[in-house]
């Protein structure tokens, strides 16, 4: 049985062992630079020369680069597909039979592949290299209530065991006849009694679990410690401040733009 | 209550795993509909059903946390949405505070309200198209009786749904309706401007159907949530209302 | 000197009409071995709730009486002190795992980490609990990769590392198969012989009657009989109520009825005893 789905790799790179928080900080500001520079390559150019770079740095470039590829492209076809052939203004490039294939709507769908591109890489750049449970750990200290990073690692952890729960259920249900092919009114029927059992069962499992975390001081009064954690350098930190000054510069800018051009 | 006390009460022990386990029941069930083929996506059950049980303030971090994990885990474009996800949990919460999940409704008033609804929501989509392909707000009476035809077989679905299929749970199924509503508006603008406006799914159809007849990128874009989510919002919720008929009384003294 | 004291308690859950424990008194003494028997819905697990303050802090509901535990009275004390003396483990072997850490050392951890154990200190703390449970070999592995036994042990590490006074489980080898089951009954065995307080829920009549000091037999919310493990079982109190007979003991009373046990020998209630009785019937 897999012990948990996440997109998290192990390794010992440089990059895995930066705190937790400088990387999800240069995904961040890697993000609102795609975003905030108005030219069509900003994304590209992220993309190429600083994310993927740092990936090979992390050693996991190559699981990024499928990932990304697998998750982007669908996107990329309705994208070009859609706002290529339906953006009804501006100059046009070719004819497609009846269909125009305007520039505008091409520069469009470049520019959104782009962005979608920096999203996907930037943020796998932190998850891949990145335990969730230290993520949590780090963001804990920041003042993130202990209940939401609880919430986080666990229901990774167990999502597993129920996927396994749910194909119980559901042979259990076909071994009694239900029909979960067939016509598109079979498949509709099989629904609910497929969904219900599941959620059902899962919620005895709740009281269960909740008495079994009160029976290991989850509520208990005081300050927690914690056994393994990130570590974090006084580099990192420096980094970290400057990040984020960048950040609200490039947002000031941004906003400033705004103004000045509505003028 | 102050909004602290509100916030604390939806909070225990329970709650919290409540919250975990109905994440994973959103995924589980999504992946569910996606091996039986069906046209919908319904992974927001978890969201719904802890808005039920646990109030608008659990709802809402369920569905946050839902899309950030989902994010994490499986599918990392849905992360940015997680403003809606919570946006349905919230008004599942409040939704349950009306007694929306616990009530029945005679069908014949389901029927009334599915008729009515699709009929809103068709009237709202055709002046979305319209307005943003000639910037004027049509009236509505001019727009049925432009597209007649389509009003009528709308009309038509719309009782015939709210009669056979949400039965006796028209409240719930409403309710499911206006949040499938206010998430699409919601989310135009994430998708338009992150994505943009398409999904990579089947539904980008109607985004092309849209763009087609001359209608801007974010208007499509509110156009096609329009079309998917309201309905799949009404399923969700009609789900948890099931589910909360079921409950033995106990699970339901929190 | 008495550790677990209990007068006349009465409770009754939230949503319910009948109260699940109507005037139980019961007193434990450190260092005994106590086990409770008794049909579905008797009372156990909502004496076990009560023993670890989850009776009333957790269910809420309608509590009378008193339950003073290592000399701290459940009702006035937080839940979250009672559970650093009482350590309490259930049946589901899953449903105990944390689901927060991803190896079986920080899951063991999960516990000291709440109560706010300096860092130091923790990784003694956690290997003595390891060995103690027969885990040690499994320390870096995923909770979730293990069998029903492995995990269950996992869960009587966690808690055992807390260092409780008082060892709640009920039915803990109920959904673990004869070898897990067996490793599980070997920790409690060696908790006990260290003079851990230990109080067991269990349908497994022949493991009690074997190690345990006394026997509570409870029904519809009352305390049936308690005694010595021999003469609480043997009780015709039990069987009228179908439950509490090992194996040995029905074998043995239809074996009596055919006149293939020693008249007048009592009834066995461990194979050891089974073994001697129906051997001397052979001579």
């Amino acid at each position: 049985m897999t012990t948990s789905i996440s997109l998290y790799i192990p390794g010992d790179s440089g990059l895995h062992r930066l705190y937790p928080i400088t990387k999800l900080l240069l995904a961040l500001a890697l993000t609102l630079g795609g975003f905030i520079f108005p030219v069509t390559w900003a994304s590209y150019v992220i993309f190429l020369g600083i994310i993927l770079p740092i990936s090979i740095w992390g050693g996991i470039w190559k699981q990024m680069v499928w990932a990304v590829w697998k998750i982007v492209l669908p996107f990329a076809i309705s994208i070009f597909l859609i706002q290529g052939l339906f953006w009804g203004s501006g100059t046009v490039l070719f004819y497609i039979g009846p269909l125009s294939v305007e520039k505008d709507g091409i520069a469009f769908a470049f520019a959104s592949v782009g962005r979608i591109l920096l999203v996907i890489g930037s943020f796998l750049m932190l998850a891949m290299t990145t335990r969730p449970d230290l993520l949590m750990n780090a963001l804990a200290k920041l003042g993130i209530p202990g209940a939401i990073t609880y919430i986080v690692v666990t229901t990774i952890q167990i999502i597993p065991r129920f996927q396994a729960k749910a194909a119980t259920i559901i042979d259990a249900q076909r071994s009694r006849g239900l029909k979960t092919e067939g016509n598109f009114l079979q498949r509709a029927r099989s629904l609910t009694p497929l969904v219900l059992p599941l959620v059902l069962s899962s919620l005895v499992d709740v009281e269960e679990r909740a008495i079994a975390i009160e029976a290991r001081a989850f509520n208990a009064p005081g300050p927690k410690t914690i056994l393994i954690d990130s570590v974090d350098t006084q580099n990192q930190r420096i980094a970290r401040y400057i990040m984020v000054i960048i950040i609200i510069l490039m947002i000031g800018l941004r906003l400033w733009w705004l103004l000045t051009s509505a003028n | 209550m102050s909004i602290i006390n509100s916030i604390k009460k939806d909070f225990t022990t329970r709650t919290l795993v409540l919250i975990s386990v109905a994440i994973v029941i959103n995924i589980a069930v999504g992946q569910l509909i996606f091996t039986l083929k069906l046209p919908i996506y319904l992974d927001s059950i978890g969201t719904v059903l802890v808005g039920a049980l646990a109030g608008p303030w659990a709802g809402a971090l369920t569905g946050a946390l839902a899309d950030i994990i989902w994010g994490l885990t499986i599918n990392p474009t849905v992360f940015w949405f997680f403003y809606v996800a919570a946006v349905i949990g919230a008004m599942a919460g409040i939704a349950a505070k009306m007694g929306v999940f616990e009530r029945s409704s005679p069908r014949w008033l389901s029927a009334l309200i599915g008729g009515i609804f699709f009929y809103g929501l068709t009237l709202f989509i055709l002046s979305l198209t319209s307005f943003s392909r000639e910037g004027l707000i049509p009236n509505a009476i001019d727009l049925t009786r432009q597209n007649a035809l389509v009003f009528i077989i709308v009309l038509f679905i719309g009782l015939a749904m709210g009669y056979f299929f949400l039965q006796k749970a028209g409240y719930a199924g409403f309710a499911g309706l206006i949040t499938g509503v206010v998430a699409a508006i919601i989310s135009a603008p994430t998708a338009a401007i992150v994505y943009g406006g398409v999904t990579g799914a089947g539904t980008d159809l109607l985004v092309a159907a849209f763009r087609a007849s001359g209608a801007g990128i974010l208007a499509s874009t509110m156009a096609q949530g329009a079309v998917s989510d309201p309905f799949d919002k009404m399923v969700s919720f009609l789900i948890v209302w099931l589910i909360i008929q079921a409950l033995p009384a106990r699970f339901k003294a929190r | 000197m008495v550790v677990v004291d209990i007068s006349e308690l009465n409770y009754t859950y939230p949503a319910a009409v009948t109260p699940a424990l109507n005037g139980v008194s019961l007193q434990v003494e450190q260092g005994e071995f106590l086990a409770i028997v008794g049909n579905n819905g008797a009372g156990k697990s909502t004496l076990c709730y009560a023993l670890a303050g989850f009776v009333p802090h957790y269910f809420k509901g309608r509590l009378h009486g008193k339950v003073l535990v290592t000399g701290l009275d459940t009702q006035k004390v937080s839940l979250g002190e009672l559970v650093i003396r009482v350590g309490l483990a259930f049946q589901n072997p899953f449903n105990q795992i944390t689901g927060a850490k991803y190896t079986v050392f920080e899951e063991i951890a999960f516990g000291l980490e709440n109560i706010g154990v300096p860092r130091e200190q923790m990784w003694k703390r956690i290997e003595t609990a390891m060995e103690l449970t027969g885990i040690t070999d499994l320390k870096d592995r995923s909770p979730y990769s293990l069998s029903g036994g492995q995990q269950q042990r996992v869960a009587l590490a966690s808690i055992l590392v807390m260092e409780p006074k008082v060892l709640v489980l009920d039915e803990p080898t109920s959904q673990l198969d004869p070898v897990g089951s067996r490793e599980v009954f070997q920790v409690i065995k060696e908790m006990s012989e260290r003079g851990l307080t230990v109080i067991l829920v269990e349908h497994k009549v022949e493991w009690i009657a074997q190690y345990a000091d006394r026997v509570v037999a409870l029904h519809e919310g009352q305390i049936l009989i308690e005694g010595k493990p021999r003469d609480v079982l043997t009780s015709p109190l039990l069987s009228e109520r179908g439950f509490g007979l090992s194996r040995y003991t029905m074998a043995a009373r239809e074996a009596r009825e055919g006149k293939l046990w020693p008249a007048g020998l009592i009834l066995p209630v461990t194979l050891q005893e089974a073994v001697d009785g129906f051997s001397r019937q052979k001579k």
